[in-house]
């Protein structure tokens, strides 16, 4: 494709805007250890996040949501794509560029015990990213003292001790704390509250709002869970192996979903109501294999309305097409989705005529 | 399903304690549960991480680490006294009265040897049918499970299988005996959501239609709504609340509940701040004497330093908190 690509955020300029990002994991096998197949982990994905917003990320395991958040962290490497930072585009072979586009962007992670040196106190751990980029030690103390305070940990109690002598709610608010410590203005929470229990999560979901509100932060916040998301983000991605099925605004992908995989997602949400209990499952089945994944649309092998182009042709990601609904006018210009249903004269019997 | 004809309680327990003694520490992890449960009732334990309700599950089957668990209280499982059972007696009834399912189904499944094999060793062992008629009924086991090309899946390995096929396997497996008495130890966490609502609808449905009573373990408070008929909030090793789905969700009376209930992030939570429960689980080596919840509770008084009495609210409702009378 060489016409420019479209915003995903309906035009407003992006912090973060990614371009055709992919990454293809190879399955080695043989005695020679060739690669006999790809794991197509995130293929040809665009994204925009926009400064001070929340943008959350959602699908299934091996949807690829993870994979995205490390290589906009440039953990790993891309295999193509571009990525653009605050307007300047980051290059993997830039050392210096990456040093810069990692302080400004920071991630926490779902494991709170594995992201923090067991063998520091983690007052030390906190030290450590601002002393690499050049602060004097008696300053980093100092701003880890601050950074205790802003997470709600007493530094008085707490600077001197060890992770493994804090709880996982307390571990986790240090690494909120580690990743502050540059200043960054984007953070990528991957499964940042899910291994902490109820009563806990709804305090650390509490301290990044404020966080957010009072540091005038950007979020990337991904997730399983539906709920939290919901609740997090002012738009959301849904990503189903290794593509972006539909992106919008929160209150237009819950309640006016497009795809029928998000439907799907939605759908299998546990009701909290024990009169209005879920009776059929939305989708019948696993999540396909991401190696070597279903051709055309990757959905169609569980889509109730599957048809023959959907089998054939991949839909791209596009504002959604039709006329008013029972419901309003169709989706917005920052509500795109990839099906063939919402593609005027796309072939696939539902499509609006064109 | 023919109902059984006398309306004994499948599990009754009394005053049910476990704790693990350590070196340094002894953790009580369980501390005084009693309770019963009727042929074909569901009941959940609602609890996070540290609250006892696993170790409780396996306290029912005694499968504890004897060298450095102690178990007292009474259980009695379709009429038999657990306690007082024999290693061989105890797994007789494993399997054939009892069935249990985990979190994991790698755990549960010997990697070496096929499903259809420990499907059939399992039905062999307890029954003693031929081997023929033994594949023929796990045959229709993974059939009643849903799981596609079964003939293909009972020559397949555990890891072979997808997660979600897996938790069928392991779950046809806990059923090949028929047992009166499901335990399940947080099946469905490990799933994807599409999947995990797969696995509730198959569980309710193969509960009804055996005619089971299950015990349901499970931290989230929207499956147990999915599942439960009966709802036991567990905390610092105590049942704080246990009575129907729809009285613990519309009406909790303790303190621990109703903060659980209302830090759980739901749709209508968007903007507003969330009512966490302030501090963290209690530690299970030094609990203090009266009330685990007292140093977390906002309603917390003198009177929470002795240990709180079960209070009946009704004769299904039951809470262990003083401001409840």
């Amino acid at each position: 494709m060489n016409a420019p690509a479209q915003s995903t955020a309906g035009g407003a300029s992006a912090l973060l805007e990614v371009r055709d990002l992919r990454k293809y994991f190879p399955v080695r096998g043989g005695i020679l250890n060739r690669a006999v197949g790809w794991v197509q982990a995130v293929d040809d994905i665009d994204l925009d996040v926009l400064p001070g917003e929340v943008l959350g990320i959602v699908g299934e395991s091996g949807c690829g949501k993870s994979t995205t958040a490390r290589l906009l962290m440039h953990l790993i490497r891309a295999d193509a794509g571009r990525i653009v930072f605050d307007g300047n585009a980051v290059r993997a072979d830039d050392a210096a560029g990456l040093r810069e586009l990692r302080r400004q962007m920071q991630m926490v992670f779902q494991d709170s015990y594995s992201s923090l040196n067991p063998r520091l106190p983690i007052e030390d751990t906190i030290m450590f990213g601002p002393k690499v980029h050049g602060v004097s030690s008696a300053e980093a103390r100092e701003r880890a003292r601050e950074l205790f305070a802003l997470v709600g940990l007493d530094p008085a109690q707490f600077i001197r001790r060890y992770p493994h002598e804090l709880s996982g709610g307390q571990r986790q608010r240090v690494n909120i704390a580690r990743a502050l410590a540059l200043e960054p203005r984007l953070l990528i929470l991957d499964e940042a509250v899910s291994a902490l229990d109820k009563s806990v999560e709804a305090q650390v979901l509490n301290l990044l709002l404020t966080l957010r509100r009072e540091l005038g932060l950007t979020y990337i916040f991904i997730s399983h869970d539906l709920n939290v998301v919901q609740y997090m983000s002012d738009r959301v991605l849904v990503m189903y192996l290794g593509k972006v099925v539909e992106i919008g605004p929160t209150a237009e992908i819950y309640q006016r979903m497009q795809h029928p995989y998000t439907e799907a997602l939605l759908s299998a949400m546990p009701s909290m109501d024990p009169d209005r209990r879920t009776e059929t499952p939305p989708l019948v089945g696993d999540p396909p294999n991401p190696i070597d994944p279903p051709p055309g649309c990757r959905f169609h092998t569980r889509c109730r309305f599957a048809e023959d182009v959907c089998r054939r042709a991949e839909p791209r990601l596009g504002p959604a097409a039709g006329e008013e609904t029972a419901d309003g006018p169709a989706a917005g210009a920052d509500h795109l989705v990839a099906c063939h249903m919402r593609v005027a004269a796309s072939g696939h019997s539902l499509a609006p005529a064109g | 399903m023919t109902a059984p004809a006398v309306a004994e309680p499948v599990v009754r327990a009394e005053d049910v304690a476990v704790s693990f003694v350590g070196r340094d520490a002894t953790v009580n992890a369980v501390n005084g549960v009693s309770f019963t449960l009727d042929p074909g009732e569901v009941l959940c334990i609602l609890g996070e991480s540290g609250s006892g309700k696993s170790v409780t599950l396996r306290a029912l089957m005694r499968l504890l680490p004897f060298r450095r668990a102690r178990l007292s209280g009474r259980i009695e499982i379709a009429g038999l006294d657990v306690m007082a059972m024999s290693d061989r007696a105890l797994a007789d009834l494993r399997g054939t009265e009892v069935g249990m399912i985990f979190q994991e189904p790698m755990v549960a499944f010997d990697p070496v040897y096929t499903v259809g094999r420990q499907i059939t060793e399992t039905i062999v062992r307890h029954e003693g049918v031929s081997q023929e008629q033994a594949r023929r009924r796990a045959l229709d086991l993974l059939d009643r499970v849903r799981i596609p090309s079964p003939e293909r899946r009972l020559r397949a390995y555990p890891h072979e299988l997808s997660g979600g096929m897996r938790q069928r396997a392991m779950i046809a497996l806990a059923l090949s005996c028929q047992p009166s008495l499901l335990l399940a130890d947080e099946p469905t966490t490990a799933l994807d959501a599409t999947v995990q609502i797969q696995i509730l609808l198959l569980l309710r449905e193969l509960q009804r239609e055996f005619g089971m009573a299950v015990i349901f373990v499970t931290h989230d408070v929207g499956v147990a709504v999915e599942i439960a008929d009966r709802i036991a909030v567990m905390y610092g090793g105590r049942f704080v609340e246990t009575g129907p789905v729809r009285e613990i969700m519309r009406n909790p009376r303790h303190p621990y509940t109703q903060g659980l209930l209302a830090s759980t992030v739901h749709s209508a939570s968007r903007g507003q701040t969330l009512e966490a429960i302030p501090g963290s689980p209690p530690d299970m080596t030094r609990l203090p004497p009266g009330c685990a919840f007292a140093p977390r509770c906002r309603f917390a008084e003198p009177g929470c330093e002795t240990p709180p009495a079960a209070i009946q609210l009704s004769p299904h409702h039951m809470v262990r908190c003083i401001r409840a009378t």
